[in-house]
């Protein structure tokens, strides 16, 4: 079956939300980029899907609570329609969110999340991606990166019983 | 004795703390383990600050049977803008403190240093104990500039929380705690344009409008932000002309979290209720100032770390005023 994509750029008050869409057989990949926010209307983004969803929320810089509580009532609709909800590649801001309300995800699956860490050196900002199933088996022991900037260690930035919480909720 | 900073603790730390918050205030610190002593002390004479260390259920109640037994719970001596609470635990592990006719000010006793931490505390409990503490540059170290940005539509809260975070990243903010402190900045303007309007009888008037509504912020309506960064403390308030917070309200949203229990949708108002919660639990620390009928500010701390670790696990506390 030949991929569909559809690239839809919504203009909410001064700020732009871009979402690409892109069939995969019975799965819809979405991929949402900007910040939700008050303004970002799910149903006007995303429609009624018709079957299973993937989102990546790699480029979702920020959700305030607003786009939080819209999230819930979209992603809820969803769950209630059966349909199957999958999140791949969570920013950082999305986990944050993940961990600190537990229905967030409204029953779908985390598949892989970005993780913080910072460099021992020259204190660069640095993420990694990584599938949840593997952070399971590391029972919260990330190993270390080369930065990518200095060349030196870059250590896991968060606490880790909080910013893994949800792999053992 | 009215001079007299007042500390009920037996705790090291917390002496360190007090001694220097009350050198910045001027006022002379004054020790004592027992609540009972302490409350014997401000049923005799007085005291414009208390600290009392109620780091268990029983410690606390020790406190309120004390004050309730030689000074009275509703006495002007125990006025809760005076009382400030010292905890070792999260706030969400003090449900008896959210609930407390004492609770002014709580502190999280996770200090890495508590001689910062109560230079930094100093400026709040001095900016207390003037006639009504309004006004960021008090509560940042003396000299620091702020700026204010006044918002003529609700719309351009989004802007304004955009410039935020580009000026925290020039201060060289990693852009991870640069991200949190935006939102922060996003909830307390969306707070002050939405939640703060009410009506003469004390309604909330825009409580179940569309938050992407565009509101005219004129007038009574107006907003403004300050925004302060004294190199180690980002200040942010947000300012609103009706002084309608409501105490009782205010502690219920902040100490709720929904990482047990789930998160229920309200539809009946179009505020999500979560957001002062997400950003206390993010690292950051809130100065409440409320006189009614006029005027609230909200002010929300965050300290520059070295890394986003130690930024969300920051010394923090909770501070209220009001005044009616």
């Amino acid at each position: 079956m030949p991929r569909q994509q559809i690239f839809t750029k919504i203009l909410v008050g001064c700020h732009v939300v871009n979402v690409t869409k892109e069939q995969k057989g019975n799965l819809l990949a979405i991929r949402l980029v900007g910040s939700i926010e008050e303004t970002v209307n799910f149903d006007d983004l995303l429609g009624v899907p018709s079957g299973d969803i993937e989102i990546n929320c790699k480029e979702i810089p920020r959700i305030n609570s607003v786009g939080v509580k819209a999230w819930i009532k979209y992603f809820q609709g969803c769950q209630a329609k059966g349909i199957k909800i999958s999140f791949i590649e969570c920013s950082t801001a999305i986990v944050e969110q993940i961990n600190l309300i537990s229905n967030f995800t409204c029953g779908g699956s985390v598949e892989s999340i970005f993780v913080p860490f910072s460099c021992t050196q020259c204190k660069s900002e640095l993420v990694g991606l990584f599938k949840t199933e593997d952070l399971k088996k590391m029972e919260l022991k990330i190993p270390d990166l080369k930065c990518s900037k200095c060349g030196n260690k870059a250590v896991f930035d968060d606490i880790p019983e909080e910013f893994f919480g949800f792999l053992v909720r | 004795m009215a001079n007299t900073l007042l500390l009920i603790s037996s705790l090291p730390e917390d002496k360190i703390f007090a001694t220097e918050i009350a050198l910045t205030t001027g006022l002379s610190l004054r020790q004592v383990a027992e609540p009972t002593e302490g409350a014997s002390i401000l049923a005799n004479e007085d005291a414009p600050i208390v600290f009392a260390d109620v780091s268990s259920e029983r410690l606390y109640q020790q406190f309120e049977d004390a004050i309730q037994e030689k000074v009275g719970l509703f006495s002007d001596k125990t006025n809760s803008n005076r009382i400030h609470l010292l905890s070792s635990e999260d706030l969400v592990a003090v449900p008896y403190l959210i609930k407390s006719p004492l609770f002014g000010h709580y502190i999280m006793r996770n200090y890495p240093n508590p001689q910062t931490a109560g230079q930094h505390y100093g400026r709040i409990v001095k900016a207390t104990l003037a006639d009504r503490p309004f006004g960021l540059s008090r509560l940042l170290k003396p000299g620091c500039k702020t700026q204010v940005i006044k918002l003529n539509l609700s719309s351009q809260k989004h802007s304004a929380v955009e410039a935020v975070k580009a000026y925290l990243l020039t201060a060289k903010f990693q852009s991870r705690m640069a991200t949190v402190i935006a939102n922060a900045v996003d909830e307390l303007l969306m707070n002050a344009m939405f939640d703060a309007p009410v009506d003469d009888l004390g309604k909330a008037t825009l409580n179940s409008t569309p938050r992407s509504n565009i509101l005219h912020l004129e007038g009574k309506s107006a907003v403004e932000m300050h925004v302060g960064f004294d190199g180690e403390y980002v200040g942010i308030s947000a300012i609103d002309f009706y002084g309608s917070l409501d105490k009782v309200k205010l502690l219920s949203h902040i100490s709720k979290i929904y990482a047990k229990e789930e998160y229920k949708i309200r539809t009946a108002v179009a505020g999500a209720g979560i957001g002062l919660a997400t950003v206390f639990r993010s690292g950051g620390s809130f100065f409440f100032v409320s006189e009614n009928r006029t005027q609230t500010e909200v002010v929300v701390f965050f300290k520059k770390t070295d890394n986003f670790r130690e930024f969300k696990d920051q010394f923090r506390f909770i501070s209220t005023q009001f005044y009616f």
